[in-house]
């Protein structure tokens, strides 16, 4: 486990130097940060407050203390970001880490290293400048002493002198190097403790449950919306040790974590409803009505009146989405509450500031609350860490244990504080020369620093609209233009919004850099030149010309001189930005610069990039390779956002809840980057963390613009985007949306019993002319299995198997064959019955005659009618050798007491007699005849496939009465909800069912050709593995014997068909709903993705998409494949809680377009789905 | 609830369970491995990538009732610090991650590929890396190191 030990802890031990600086409010001698402890055995520790957030600080920071001690790298070890041991340094935020908390670290060093350098001095007897040190060595001539053996065993305690010396430049030895990652080998091998990996004694785990209005916390409904919590919706589940409930807050505590998961998901939860938000499909009209006061950060010159004498005018409004901060790993935490203290394990980027806030949650004093921090997922801005902080500290606190709470990926997702949207508007314009007259520049930023949640939904904090004065963050451009003004328009958040890496500076920069690329445009300038008429900053300009030479820059005035062949046109656009960081006016971080290079499909609308260049001036480089790879992260991470991100809303709260909702750039999608970082050692260091990011926007947007002549001022740039885009401005032809059919008409559903009231009055007619009530037969007090051989009950077993008598006969979590599984009807439920050899309760009591009676003719031992939904319609054309054979083998089982529940049907149904209407007229009893016309294989098969296998039942529609209509065999039908698809000439499999694959299909739950069995037939075929390879033959030689051969050419060619489909369906343009199958679906159905453990079912070869009824689809869609027929098979997860009613529509909408297109869409999906959404259980926010 | 026979990394363990719970809880939670990390619980991440029977396999979403009496491997299981496996060793040598929370679905996404085709295309490791997903951007330093453990692998 962690070790927690404290400053005190460090403090009291000997034989070390510590360098320490006095708190800002020191209460005694003792009342200190510490930055650095030399120990006498040579082992260094550094202490920094910011935390690593995987940009790899630790490594930097270590180089630096090593550096002005004089010690080897690897003797260094960096603690970071605890409150109990690292001194306050605020939020790790604006990439302060280097350029400002490192400094009083270096001083320390250098503190230490005089000092020990002064003790060396006086026990060598030779001045210090004479001696020079050498990892710890400080050398005289042939005379040398260790660090160590200068500090022994005293304890030495300094106080950090800001004047101790630094040393040059150019002695450095550690600093400028290359530095190996010093966590990788742990986070390479599963041996770093993440905050997630925390362990403690006596943990348990908990969940929470967030309210509806997911990822909003301003509003009076905040934290008030609650209305009942029914904890008897969990009351049957392990393990559940407390449910907590605090005004919004409701959180699970288990013994272990799948439990604490399951019932998080199962907890009925009533709301009130929820207030809508305002409109964010339309962000420049939501952030102008944001309520907002004005703030002018400069003003040169007159800019109303040069902008009423400009000769063009150039007015421009650029929009900004909300972006995700998207960590990889949802936040968790570890709470341990007791009465006089509370630690917290957590990944939080603001240790201290997050003890503040639980102080005020927990309300206890802050000296009482130790925040261990440790590694998380990269956030790259405020995420859930601290959320999920508090919320593990009431759970904690509720059950007196340590609790580990995580976040799921829809609560991190939903809830997570946004990367805010942003508007940027520009009045502005030119001279008659070219030059810019007047550039006005307002920009609304509506984000703050997002309350901690728990103090929200529980009311501690008022959910009152806050407001933070970020969005000023190089809000005033790089250039000298004559007349210039900028104005930040502060406002409160609309949703939940905090910083993300280039806070408002990288918005802000898409605006400045494009709108002087349109400006060089107007003026028919390079625009490379005409930055450079505005750019005074040396550096900048040394910069912007390195570029300009690495990418051999070819000065041009108008957009198209790259060219492009077909569809494709090239494109390269130059951005320039500073991100100016901290509270304004600030201080300028790196210096960057990009040149992005695209290919614009003008048909598609796809923008791909070919190739980032990216400059970069930081001053001198820590770790070169650390600033290397943080450009790397910087690029890519930016160009996702630019390209792909966008955080959706329904009307109440963030939709966005998964990845498939919001893509991510992935692998393929990388384009090369070459990297220019300017030598500049001399320069101090400059933050490196967020620069690269900056330009991204603007760089893009250009070289769209020089590849088509077409601007885009609205992120991002998604293939729909840009192909209206191109097609407003005529550079693509506007085509006719494909031909698609007219909607379906959706089918009536053909359900088992559907529409059985219509015949309901004829049949009270049939049945009371028809057979009297049945005489009952007498019961037997049970008979002696053992009068069956074991092979008689074997084969029992397997024909038992066959008939699926366990499917239904068995109910969800219940004893096998005990009975009790509720099946619907549209005429109200019943409950299949004990089929174990029970006397009272079972059908211990029954005879054999009894049981072939029922068998055979639907009626029960006492009796009575039984229903149609028992099969008896096919069982009977079982031969008495096998009813004998199931009979033995159901007597040999154990008894199981359990009493049928009654019946739950509305009268006629109630009145069983009426069966005997419905026998008279449907049912043809006797066992089955075999066709002598026939070969052996098929009258086996058929044998098998009508009688006890029943495929019929479900596989044939139904007329009004519920029975199997004869002319329409196997033309497919219902079960429980679900298609049965047809299995005759009626099949729409894109490849027609072959005997061999309804073989393959059978044994193993899976045709390649067709898909894996699932809904109510995944039980169906785990049941059949009980059966020998000829009989499942034989049942696939008879059900294909009507089908029309299939030729190999035609499977040839259906492949080939599939295959392309596949491949488009990859494509980038496949819009909303094909996104949500790249990122949700394709890693386990495309047939190109990797194998994983499981099949890949092929879409293109799934009947369900071209089926009428897109029933099947949705439900598998929304509930997945939890148990599959077969473990080889693997599973698929429900996607019903993540995705929303209106993505799946999309998703729904594309895969039928995408692999039936012959076919029409599927009419009123919206409803279909929310239908289908409501028969599933409890769906958690 | 029933018992339950894991192997994990070569050694066997017996657990009461219902057969739904997720493999990744179990590694995590009763076996102590911290290299199976959960991401999204939907199998779109990697994040929580351990191999079964060699094959890559995705533990957020994998009843563990399905991998009864199959050879589990985490990332534990590849190597340690001191003895990685080749793809870890690449991985650590070309600084294959930043925060490093996608680097075990990365590491053991690319060990499955080599252990299926040993010399693979550059083609080949960027599609089999085409849904992992990695925020930090350290995709660059990632299909370096793939590269790497394939010369890695070649030369063993
Ligand atoms: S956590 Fe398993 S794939 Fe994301
Ligand atoms: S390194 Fe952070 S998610 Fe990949």
């Amino acid at each position: 486990m962690t070790e927690k030990r404290s400053t005190a802890d460090y403090l009291a031990a000997g034989s070390q130097l510590v360098v320490v600086r006095d708190k800002a409010n020191a209460t005694g001698a003792d009342d200190v940060e510490i930055f650095v402890i030399v120990s006498a055995d040579g082992r260094v520790t550094a202490f920094n407050g910011h935390v690593d957030l995987g940009t790899g600080i630790g490594t930097a920071l270590g180089q630096i203390v090593a550096e002005e001690l004089d010690v080897a790298f690897p003797r260094v070890t960096v603690v970071l970001g605890d409150t109990e041991r690292t001194p306050n340094q605020g939020p790790t935020i604006a990439s302060e880490t280097i350029q400002v908390s490192a400094k009083p670290l270096a001083r320390a060093a250098a503190t230490a290293r005089a000092v020990l350098l002064a003790r060396a001095a006086e026990r060598l007897d030779i001045a210090a400048g004479d001696l020079t040190v050498t990892d710890g060595v400080v050398t005289a001539g042939a005379r040398t002493v260790t660090y160590g053996e200068l500090i022994g065993q005293e304890r030495i305690v300094l106080r950090i002198d800001m004047a101790a010396p630094l040393k040059p430049v150019s002695e450095y030895r550690v600093v400028g190097q290359k530095a190996a990652r010093v966590d990788l080998p742990a986070k390479a091998t599963g041996g770093l403790v993440y905050v997630h990996d925390v362990r403690v004694p006596d943990m348990l785990h908990g969940r929470v449950v967030r309210p509806p209005y997911a990822g909003v916390d301003v509003g009076d409904f905040v934290g008030t919306s609650l209305i009942d919590v029914d904890q008897s919706s969990i009351a049957d589940l392990p393990g559940i040790v407390a449910v907590v409930v605090i005004g919004d807050f409701i959180g699970i505590v288990a013994e272990r974590e799948e439990q604490a998961a399951r019932a998080a998901e199962r907890l009925r939860v009533t709301w009130k409803p929820i207030p809508h938000l305002r409109d964010l499909t339309d962000i420049p009209t939501a952030l102008r009505e944001n309520p907002s006061t004005p703030r002018e950060l400069v003003h040169r010159g007159d800019v109303e009146v040069t902008r009423a004498g400009v000769a063009q005018p150039m007015d421009r409004t650029y929009v900004w989405p909300y972006h995700l901060h998207g960590s990889i790993g949802p936040s968790c935490s570890v709470a341990d509450c007791q009465p006089d203290r509370l630690t917290l394990w957590s990944g939080t980027q603001n240790p201290h500031m997050l003890r503040a806030d639980l102080a005020k949650l927990m309300a206890m004093p802050e000296a009482r609350i130790e925040i261990i921090r440790l590694q998380a997922a990269g956030c790259y801005g405020r995420n859930c860490a601290d959320d999920v902080g508090g919320d593990a500290a009431l759970l904690s606190r509720a059950v007196g244990r340590p609790v580990r709470v995580q976040l799921t990926r829809e609560q991190e997702t939903a809830w997570e504080p946004k990367g805010t949207a942003q508007l940027m508007e520009v009045r502005g314009g030119l001279d008659a020369t070219g030059d810019v007259a007047s550039y006005d520049f307002s920009v609304r930023y509506p984000s703050n620093g997002a309350p901690l949640l728990a103090s929200l939904l529980t009311g501690v904090v008022p959910p009152v609209p806050m407001v933070f004065t970020m969005g000023d963050r190089t809000a005033i451009p790089p250039y000298s233009y004559g007349a210039l003004r900028a104005t930040a328009h502060d406002m409160a958040p609309i949703v939940r919004a905090s910083w993300l890496r280039g806070v408002s500076s990288m918005p802000n920069s898409f605006a400045h850099e494009s709108w002087i690329d349109e400006a060089a445009a107007a003026a028919g300038v390079d625009p490379i030149a005409y930055r450079l008429r505005y750019l005074e900053d040396p550096r900048a300009v040394d910069l912007v010309r390195a570029m300009a030479d690495r990418v051999d820059w070819v000065p041009h005035t108008a957009p198209g001189t790259l060219g492009g062949e077909g569809d494709i046109l090239r494109g390269r656009g130059f951005a320039y930005a500073v991100y100016v960081h901290g509270q304004f006016p600030g201080v300028p971080a790196a210096w960057s610069a990009w040149v992005a290079d695209v290919e614009v499909n003008t048909a598609t609308g796809d923008v791909a990039l070919t190739k980032i260049t990216v400059g970069q001036d930081s001053g001198l480089m820590i770790n070169p390779a650390g600033v290397q790879h943080q450009i790397h992260g910087n690029v890519i991470q930016s160009i996702s956002r630019v390209l792909k991100e966008e955080v959706t809303f329904n009307q109440i709260a963030v939709e966005t809840k998964e990845w498939g909702g919001y893509p991510m750039i992935t692998f393929p999608e990388i384009p090369p980057i070459d990297v220019l970082m300017m030598d500049k050692p001399e320069e101090p260091p400059l933050g490196v963390g967020e620069s690269a990011s900056v330009p991204s926007a603007a760089a893009i947007a250009n070289a769209i613009y020089d590849a088509t002549g077409v601007r885009f001022r609205e992120l991002p740039f998604t293939p729909e985007r840009v192909l209206a885009g191109l097609q407003a401005a005529g550079v693509a032809q506007a085509k006719p949306p494909a031909a698609l059919a007219a909607p379906a008409k959706p089918a009536k559903p053909r359900g088992f019993w559907a529409g059985l009231g219509i015949g309901l009055a004829g049949l009270v007619g049939i049945g009371t002319l028809a057979l009297p009530i049945r005489s009952a037969i007498a019961p037997i007090s049970g008979i002696d299995p053992t009068l069956y051989s074991a092979s008689t009950i074997a084969k029992g077993k397997t024909l038992a198997a066959l008939g699926d008598c366990a499917v239904c006969h068995t109910a969800e979590g219940g004893q096998p064959m005990a009975g009790g599984l509720g099946l619907e009807t549209p005429f109200g439920t019943v409950f299949s019955t004990n089929l174990t050899p029970d006397v009272k309760t079972g059908i211990g009591a029954w005879s054999f005659d009894a049981f072939r009676r029922a068998m055979r003719e639907g009626i029960g031992r006492d009796g009575r009618h039984l229903y149609p939904v028992f099969p008896y319609d096919h069982f009977t054309k079982t031969t008495d050798a096998d009813l004998e054979a199931i009979y033995a083998y159901l007597m040999a089982q154990t008894p199981v007491g359990s009493a049928t529940s009654a019946n739950k049907l509305a009268f006629p149904m109630n009145m069983r007699p009426l069966m005997a209407g419905w026998n008279a007229l449907y049912l043809k009893t006797g066992a089955f005849q075999p066709d002598t016309a026939r070969s052996e294989i098929w009258n086996r098969g058929a044998y098998l496939v009508e009688g006890l296998g029943h495929c019929s039942s479900c596989h044939t529609p139904r007329n009004a009465l519920g029975a199997e209509l004869a002319s329409q065999r196997y033309a497919g039908g219902v079960a429980e909800g679900w298609e049965a698809p047809a299995l005759s000439t009626l099949s729409r499999a894109p490849i027609p069912w072959s005997e061999g694959e309804l073989f393959t299909y059978l044994r193993t739950g899976f045709s390649p050709l067709h898909g894996p069995a699932a809904g109510p037939m995944a039980p169906v075929i785990h049941e059949l593995q009980a059966l020998p390879d000829e009989d499942l033959r034989a049942m696939a030689h008879y059900l294909a014997s009507d089908l029309p051969p299939v030729t190999p050419e035609a499977e040839k060619a259906a492949i080939a068909t599939a295959d392309a489909r596949n491949a488009t369906a990859l494509l980038p343009s496949a819009g909303p709903g094909g996104r949500i199958f790249q990122g949700a679906c394709a890693v386990c159905h495309a047939p190109t993705a990797p194998p994983l453990f499981g099949v890949k079912p092929n879409l293109a070869f799934n009947s369900n998409l071209h089926s009428d009824r897109p029933d099947n689809l949705i439900r598998t869609i929304l509930r997945g494949v939890p148990k599959p027929a077969i473990a080889d098979l693997g599973s698929m997860p429900a996607f019903g809680p993540v995705l929303s009613d209106s993505q799946i529509a999309d998703l729904v909408r594309f895969l039928r377009r995408q692999y039936a297109p012959g076919r029409p869409e599927w009419a009123d999906l919206d409803k279909t789905i929310s239908r289908l959404r409501e028969t599933s259980t409890h769906i958690s926010q | 609830m029933r018992p339950v026979t894991l192997c994990v990394n070569g050694s066997e363990q017996v657990l009461v369970l219902a057969d739904d719970t997720p493999l990744l809880f179990i590694l995590r939670n009763d076996f102590g491995l911290n290299g199976p990390k959960y991401g999204c619980g939907l199998g779109e991440c990697g994040a929580c990538t351990v191999l079964v029977d060699g094959v890559a396999a995705r533990a957020c979403c994998l009843p563990v009732g399905l991998v009864e009496g199959r050879e589990i491997t985490t990332l534990e299981g590849l190597g340690t610090a001191e003895n990685p496996h080749p793809v870890q060793a690449a991985f650590i040598a070309e600084e294959g991650a930043q925060c490093g929370y996608c680097l075990n679905g990365m590491i053991m996404t690319v060990a499955a590929l080599l252990a299926r085709d040993s010399q693979p295309s550059d083609n080949a490791i960027t599609e089999a890396l085409r849904y992992n997903l990695c925020r930090c951007g350290a995709h660059v330093e990632i299909l370096r190191a793939a590269k790497r453990a394939v010369q890695m692998t070649a030369q063993r």
